[in-house]
């Protein structure tokens, strides 16, 4: 019964969050100086002109008859035409989704199997008198470091100098394994500078908060090895914070990361959806934000379960004090 | 034959961003095997501290000043990682003041218990060391998670994990302030019970004058990182010979006859950044002359006390030291806590 209805509220907010992005987006669009007529047609197009296209498209419409129009063709599945390629929006953001989708897991996996040993490490690592400055220093370069930068000066070098990985150059990874993946890296470990060193610094945190609790000194006073003691004691209860970080890492790079797709020419959703905006490409616009919007509902549900997994306490059917 | 624990002028500090605190400034104390020894002091007066270190269990900003600690006749000081690792498995048992807090909380109290008892020959029958406890219904308890429990409970199963291995010395640091005070004297009794049964010491950390007084053979009164007054239990709160022993008897509930006035110890403990250059208690001290402030009083013997006060000898001549109200109060009243904090 508690878990039903926890479902039943997840739920219920997950449709009125969709229902008020999509609101949000249509009228953000809507509400933009320039709609699609004027930009396709350019500056110098009749009045005229403009209105053929815009009934054309039944962009005279009110807003309302609008996003009433879009609301019942989506419900059944349906998220329109792209105005610009005249293919279905579906298809085109399924296409992409891929290279996103990979993007996402090879910059997530690298943070967690990399990220999470360096802040178990730098944790126990740490003294009192406020060691481990250096790490502190790396840590925090790699969380402000622009990707716009980092990403240039890869871009810059790897064209540069002839050192093995391409930049640019997609290719699927069905047709050409090696070549995908000699193109994904260098993106991929754009992304994953950003997300390791958050990675390493929450677990660091979450490592300290748990080195202080009274469980791993009785398991010290016990005469267990600092080995069993991190493997039985102090992973899973620093655990919450880090799923929690990783899944919303997850969730925004899924959304697109936009600054990198560009500097390395990758056909992935962020940077197509921000082409559709320069062109009023509206059922685009729309169908990607609520792509990004339910894939940030769905990680959060995801997060939700396995902490919940993690810690019992904090878990979707955790019972309260029953004895 | 080698005392089972020995602190010899232990003394450790803390180091603090731009200051030192000095916690122990020379313990001197021995624990004989099969005997129970209460410590008791106010907050502050170092006995978590030397609790702590008997595990080599301080903070890492802790120092060891000088001195030494042994554990029957090992100094734990010298002894390696894995050499220390080996002493606590197979010599010392600890009982934590926050009983629930000290159960890991992601795992089911019969896994972790089976966890903390692998490979130390004891016995891996979960439900069998939740009944000698006595913890009703130990099957259901053995798939609670430790948030589910009472404190009395969880600190049954703390004990459990503690006890299962026989260690030859049980440091409780206050095992039982948390707990209900109807809960608190079972979960008492049966440490000692537990104690009795398998040879092991006890060393008591407790504000709890009285129920020290009740179930410890021995009494060691700490007051500023030292132990100023040792001996029978008995002796040393019906008939301190230190002033401040004296006045922490007063200020104990128990102590009191219906109507009398409760004496406060006046003044706060003192903090010490390095070693007192004389008592550390002079400054709350009613009995206290010049001396006292510049010389450190080295141990002297009272009767069966072993004392650390420069006017011991003339103070124990003297009814200055008589204990208010009931003489024997100690042996008959319930146990009543000393001071609401614990630290």
């Amino acid at each position: 019964m508690r878990l039903f209805l926890w479902w039943l509220r997840r739920a219920v907010s997950a449709v009125a969050t969709l229902a008020g992005v999509s609101i949000l987006v249509f009228l953000a669009l809507r509400a933009m100086p320039g709609g699609f007529a004027e930009t396709i047609l350019g500056p110098f197009a009749s009045a005229e002109q403009q209105r053929e296209l815009a009934e054309r498209y039944g962009l005279d419409d009110s807003a309302f008859v609008q996003y009433w129009r879009w609301l019942q063709a989506a419900i059944g599945g349906d998220f329109g035409t792209s105005m610009i390629s005249r293919e279905p929006v579906a298809s085109e953001l399924g296409a992409r989704l891929p290279v996103t989708g990979q993007l996402a897991v090879m910059a997530v996996l690298t943070a967690l199997f990399i990220g999470v040993p360096l802040g178990v490490l730098t944790a126990l690592r740490a003294r009192p008198d406020g060691g481990g400055a250096l790490g502190r220093l790396v840590s925090g370069l790699g969380v402000s470091l622009p990707e716009f930068v980092l990403g240039s000066i890869v871009v810059f070098v790897f064209s540069r100098y002839a050192l093995g990985l391409s930049v640019g150059g997609y290719v699927p990874f069905a047709d050409d394994p090696a070549g995908n993946l000699t193109a994904m890296i260098l993106p991929a470990a754009v992304l994953s500078v950003f997300a390791i060193s958050a990675t390493a610094r929450t677990t660091r945190d979450a490592v300290l908060n748990v080195l202080v609790e009274p469980y791993v000194t009785a398991a010290v006073a016990r005469g267990e090895s600092p080995a069993f003691i991190i493997r039985h004691h102090i992973l899973r209860n620093a655990a919450t914070p880090v799923v929690v970080l990783l899944s919303t890492i997850t969730a925004y790079l899924l959304g697109g990361a936009i600054i990198v797709e560009y500097l390395f020419n990758l056909p992935g959703i962020g940077s197509y959806v921000v082409q559709a905006v320069g062109r009023r490409d509206y059922a685009v616009v729309q169908a990607g934000v609520l792509l990004a919007a339910t894939v940030f509902i769905a990680l959060n549900v995801i997060a939700d379960l396995v902490v919940g997994l993690i810690d019992p306490r904090l878990g979707v059917t955790a019972e309260g004090r029953s004895m | 034959m080698t005392p089972l624990m020995e602190a010899d002028d232990l003394a450790v500090d803390y180091q603090a961003p731009g200051r030192r605190v000095r916690a122990l400034d020379g313990v001197d104390l021995t624990v004989a095997r099969g005997e129970t020894v209460g410590i008791v002091g106010e907050s502050g007066s170092g006995k978590s501290t030397l609790g702590s270190a008997i595990g080599r269990l301080l903070s890492q900003n802790a120092q060891l000043s000088h001195g030494a600690l042994t554990i029957d006749g090992e100094s734990l000081f010298d002894l390696s990682a894995v050499q220390m690792r080996r002493v606590r498995r197979e010599k010392l048992g600890f009982v934590f003041q926050d009983p629930i807090g000290s159960l890991d909380p992601t795992k089911r109290v019969g896994a972790q218990l089976r966890l903390a008892l692998r490979g130390r020959g004891a016995s891996l029958d979960v439900t069998g060391q939740l009944e000698r406890v006595r913890l009703a219904d130990p099957r259901r308890i053995a798939r609670a998670y430790p948030h589910q429990l009472s404190g009395g409970m969880a600190q049954r199963v703390a004990i459990a994990m503690a006890m299962a291995t026989e260690p030859e010395l049980l440091v409780a640091d206050e095992p039982t302030a948390a707990l209900d005070s109807q809960v608190r004297d079972d979960v008492s009794t049966m440490i000692f019970a537990l104690a009795a049964e398998a040879g092991t010491s006890i060393l008591w950390l407790s504000h709890d004058l009285a129920a020290v007084g009740r179930r410890c053979g021995r009494v060691a009164v700490m007051y500023g990182g030292r132990v100023v007054e040792d001996g029978p239990a008995s002796e040393v709160l019906a008939r301190p010979a230190h002033p401040y022993t004296h006045a922490l008897a007063n200020s104990a509930p128990a102590s009191a006859a219906p109507g009398e006035r409760l004496q406060p110890v006046p003044g706060r403990p003192p903090v010490l950044t390095g070693p007192s250059p004389g008592c550390a208690f002079a400054d709350r001290c009613g009995f206290a002359i010049e001396r006292c402030r510049s010389e450190r009083p080295r141990p002297v013997r009272i009767k069966a006390q072993s004392v650390l006060c420069h006017r011991a000898e003339e103070l124990a001549g003297s009814a200055a030291l008589a204990v208010h109200g009931v003489g024997s109060a100690v042996a008959t009243t319930p146990p009543v806590p000393l001071g609401g904090d614990r630290s």
